[in-house]
């Protein structure tokens, strides 16, 4: 085939989005007089099927080899192009996109002037396409596994998912069970089913299920490879307990010398557990674990004569020379699930929850109002001779959320239901409390939630529309400080317990998993999503999925919608079991690379690493693309001093002559 | 104090040892105040050795231009250690190259010269012209004598010393094998006066400056050269497809080239001063290359050639860097 450029110009009206702004005619006229063009044509609208056929028989009749489309932006229709040039048997990596929309129609008016730059961005189009070079797709095979890391709710749904459609699953969990917070709360809204009931069956399903591999008390210590090839490395952390031999039976637990003495992360730090413990009695799986920053016989190498467990274990199963476990596997797709922190109170020192006893966060009250919890479903406050039933309670919302003051402008999305659920079950608890919630604005936006917060409304629940300023102490009595912003009325509100509906904020330890899984945070600190509407539940890492609230505060419903898209994205990888990779990546010129290793720590995506190659007798380092983790972002290109690293189809060569185009005509 | 003895006797033990190449100082030169470098292979060529007020020469060069030959099937490359005489800048050089990974920690034998400062070769010559001899020179007391033919001349620091001694933050060499004498005391801090000076002039003034100084460039590539941190297998700045800078020598392609090879070293110059000095046409090429080292420092809190573990400016992203000042 003969290589001389013959270059196919087509110029879209896009109705009259360009046609209005830019004389299409005149930069057809104009673009069939450039070099290496063969025609010149303009139409409506290039995108639809006779815009395309349009190309398509150019290509078949007059011979063309390149096109430049001079319509939208790339990221608009670049795809639909490079299919049309395709399907007409051309490498569809011979197409080049002139923007004069977004560029030039939509943010100009003088006709005149818009048509002479539609005329330069499409002089500009045509020098580069005559450098393109023609690019393959490639395909790689995908491990038929997945990795999800975090067994709350969302880890929990997508992982049954993906088992149920016979896909095996590794499901790794740092806490030493799976259930995360949902475990932690008494009743769901707007239904008022117990938590517990609606989350063990599926716990123990985790537990149970053949495709499910389930690491507890793990981490993610390292992943490597690409989309459909991650290699994973998880630590499984010593337990110090045999998990085939222990029976889950409890003896061990109570005979603990530090039994009841070592606040329990479950309960908030309201209830207590001893060093060897379950994390709660639904706990899956239901194998006790011994605490070693606190276990005496860990940190101090004695506990009495022996350690009271070894004894009481009738299984035997007690094992102090246990170590940690370093697992591999390769997966060809990874969820991320770690979900969120409550955010920390004490924080707001106006609120006075480090001060007072009877200001406890909404999670806080979530243990005592459940069955399960550390007072057996009782509201009461303190402990001991102090402990006392309060009457008079009231809740602040937006603590920790939409305030600029912590850094947090979001909107938590949970805090408003769970207050209205909150009140209504402590109303329902304390015969003739009298509840009321201090709120900025109600947002009951969810199915059945404006009719729950209306229900709440009508049982008595007073919604007082004001942003406490401050919490003070009065007699045995604090004292809220708030102005009614409806009445405009400065008040002050004697209580007895005030709870804070704390938001949620993004893990503290959410740092790990970015520099794990080469992830993006938005503004709010939490995992960025590829595209907020249309990719949900993708990241910039191909293979790379999020669910719940790891990527935003939301509710059980909408965790379990994202963790079932989660797991239906990582099925379509797995099912169709090849992946094709991005075509516009960079390359290495090996001779001038000079192995600075810039490049590598620049990627964001470890797509390149250094190696070590043969340059006449010497062993020198250069860098080397890998070219299936490439995502042509172009950065290496932009770093590399020598220009040694290139991007495909962007190369120096190619867009310098762009550029001088563009810089030179008038 | 420095101990011409103790660095002779070193330099002698240095290259002695099987695993060391060959050892890079500084000899007096053939006339004037020049110096040049002085490679020393065996034991005897170490008597020629010094280490003076004269040495301005960065020999950290040398230590990435050394030309690879191709070899021979089944020859092996000659790994032995090269042996490295440095003042407090050039070990910054040093630490950038194994930062940039232009050289294996392994492969270099540090000898540490704590520095009092070193001469501007322009300051002197004007001072004591047409001296067709060699004339040494040592620190004396926070002075520099000049040994003339006419007896010792004793001159105060301040009007010989180089431009980027007087503002000198590290004459102690940061990384070492082995420091020849003990430290000297570090003078001051670097406020970069002298970049602050030309930020304060228009727009239009700072160009009339620099086009005036560019259009005498004449591209001799001389500062690209001399640089310790030039060292690419192949520049981009020679290459014809693409070609970045033509060829032809005018102010166009002389300001293209200038602005480049600054760029290229922001974040990685470590203020050594060598392009400066070797320019034929005297272009303040320190002033360029300073603007881009106080831009960094101050938006980046980064300064190269310090710490031989850490990473490049180019690729030490942090999520809270500024950026301000990106239109």
């Amino acid at each position: 085939m003969n290589n001389k450029p013959k270059v196919g110009v087509y110029v879209c009206h896009c109705g009259i989005n360009i046609a209005k702004t830019v004389d299409v005619n005149a930069v057809t006229e104009f673009a069939s007089h450039l070099p290496n063009v063969k025609v010149a044509r303009n139409y409506s609208y290039m995108c639809s099927d006779p815009g395309q056929l349009l190309i398509r028989e150019d290509i078949k009749n007059e011979g063309l080899n390149r096109v430049v489309v001079a319509s939208c932006s790339p990221r608009m229709h670049e795809l639909t192009f490079r299919k049309t040039l395709a399907e007409a048997g051309l490498n569809p990596y011979y197409l080049e996109m002139a923007n004069i929309r977004e560029q030039c129609s939509w943010v100009h008016e003088d006709r005149e002037r818009a048509t002479g730059k539609a005329k330069k961005l499409v002089a500009a189009a045509v020098s580069k396409v005559r450098l393109l070079e023609p690019l393959q797709e490639k395909e790689v095979e995908v491990e038929p596994a997945t990795l999800i890391i975090g067994g709350g709710i969302a880890g929990i749904q997508a992982a049954l998912d993906i088992a149920n459609a016979g896909f095996k699953v590794y499901l790794v969990e740092k806490t030493p069970s799976i259930g995360g917070r949902m475990s932690q709360l008494d009743k769901t809204l707007p239904t008022l089913d117990c938590s517990a009931c609606i989350l063990t069956p599926k716990m123990v399903d985790v537990a149970s299920h053949p495709n499910i591999e389930l690491f507890t008390y793990s981490q993610v210590e390292d992943v490597s490879g690409f989309v459909g090839n991650f290699q994973v490395k998880v630590r499984r952390k010593a337990r110090y307990v045999d998990m085939d031999k222990c029976t889950g039976c409890g003896a061990c637990a109570q005979e603990c010398r530090l039994s009841g003495r070592i606040p329990s992360e479950f309960d908030v730090g309201m209830g207590k557990r001893g060093a060897i413990y379950l994390p709660f009695p639904q706990a899956v799986p239901a194998k006790y674990t011994i605490d070693a920053q606190r276990c005496l016989f860990l940190t101090r190498g004695k506990c009495g004569k022996s350690p009271k467990c070894i004894d009481a274990c009738a299984a035997g199963a007690i094992n102090f020379e246990q170590k940690d476990e370093m697992i591999e596997f390769k997966v060809g797709a990874i969820i991320v699930a770690t979900g969120f922190d409550v955010f920390d109170a004490s924080r707001k020192p106006e609120y006075g929850y480090n001060d007072y006893v009877n200001v406890i966060t909404s999670l806080e009250l979530e243990r005592l109002v459940s069955a399960s919890g550390p007072t057996g479903g009782n509201v009461v406050i303190g402990t001991g001779e102090e402990a006392f039933v309060p009457k008079e309670i009231a809740f602040i919302k937006c603590v920790g959320s939409r305030d600029k003051s912590v850094g947090n402008e979001y909107c938590s999305r949970v805090c408003c239901m769970y207050t209205a659920k909150l009140a209504h079950l402590v109303e329902e608890k304390i015969p003739g409390a009298n509840v009321r919630v201090y709120y900025m604005d109600v947002r009951a936006f969810g199915k059945g939630f404006e009719e729950f917060y209306d229900r709440v409304r009508r049982e008595g629940i007073r919604y007082i529309r004001g942003n406490p300023s401050e919490i003070f102490k009065r007699g045995d009595k604090l004292v809220i400080k708030v102005e009614n912003t409806l009445t405009s009325t400065p008040m002050e509100d004697e209580v007895d317990l005030v709870v804070l509906a704390v938001g949620l904020e993004p893990r503290k330890d959410a740092r790990e998993i970015i520099d794990l899984l080469r992830l993006s945070q938005s503004a709010d600190r939490f995992f960025l999503e590829a595209h907020p509407k249309l990719a949900p539940v993708d990241t910039a890492t191909d293979g790379v999925f999020l669910a719940g609230c790891a990527q935003g505060p939301k509710d059980i419903p909408d965790t379990v919608a994202q963790a079932k898209g989660a797991a239906s994205s990582a099925l379509v990888l797995l099912s169709s079991g090849r992946v094709k990779v991005q075509a516009q990546i960079s390359f290495i010129n090996e001779a001038t690379c000079r192995g600075c290793g810039f490049c590598v720590e620049i990627c964001p995506y470890g797509a390149i690493e250094l190696v070590t190659v043969n340059r006449m007798g010497h062993q020198v380092s250069v860098a080397r693309v890998n070219e299936a983790l490439c995502k042509g972002c172009g950065a290496c290109a932009a770093g590399c001093l020598s220009g040694s690293s290139q991007q495909k189809s962007f190369m120096d060569r190619q867009i310098l002559p762009q550029i001088a185009v563009l810089g030179v005509m008038k | 104090m420095v101990d011409l003895e103790k660095l002779k006797n070193v330099a002698r033990e240095t290259v002695s040892r099987d695993d060391v190449k060959y050892l890079i100082g500084w000899r007096q030169g053939t006339y004037g105040f020049r110096v040049s470098p002085h490679f020393v292979k065996e034991p005897d060529e170490a008597e020629k050795l010094i280490f003076s007020p004269l040495c301005t020469n960065n020999l950290a060069t040398y230590l990435v231009l050394t030309e690879r030959l191709p070899l021979l099937r089944g020859e092996q490359p000659d790994s032995r250690k090269v042996a490295l005489m440095v003042k407090g800048c050039d070990s910054r050089a040093v630490v950038q190259q194994l930062i940039e990974q232009g050289i294996n920690r392994e492969s270099v034998f540090i000898i540490g010269c704590p520095c009092e400062g070193v001469i501007d070769l322009k300051k002197v010559e004007e001072k004591f012209s047409n001296q067709p001899g060699p004339v040494q020179a040592r620190w004396s007391n926070g002075k520099i004598v000049f040994h003339l033919p006419d007896g010792d001349k004793e001159v105060p620091k301040g009007e010989v010393l180089a431009a980027k001694c007087l503002s000198c933050r590290y004459p102690n060499p940061v990384i070492t094998d082995l420091m020849l004498w003990e430290e000297v005391q570090t003078r001051g801090s670097d406020e970069y006066e002298d970049v602050k000076e030309l930020e304060a002039k228009s727009p239009q003034e700072r160009w009339l400056f620099w086009e005036d100084k560019f259009s005498s460039c004449i591209r001799c590539y001389s500062c690209r050269n001399v640089c310790p941190m030039c060292y690419c297998e192949d520049c981009v700045l020679d290459r014809l497809n693409p070609a970045w800078v033509f060829r032809s020598n005018n102010i166009s392609e002389n300001t293209a080239f200038q602005l480049a090879r600054a760029f290229h070293l922001a974040g990685r110059c470590i203020e050594c001063g060598e392009c400066e000095r070797v320019c034929p046409v005297g272009i303040p090429l320190t002033k360029l290359n300073r603007k881009l080292a106080k831009e960094v420092k101050e938006k980046y809190e980064y300064i190269p050639g310090l710490d031989p573990e850490s990473k490049p400016l180019q690729s030490s992203y942090r999520p809270d860097d500024k950026e301000d000042f990106i239109l």
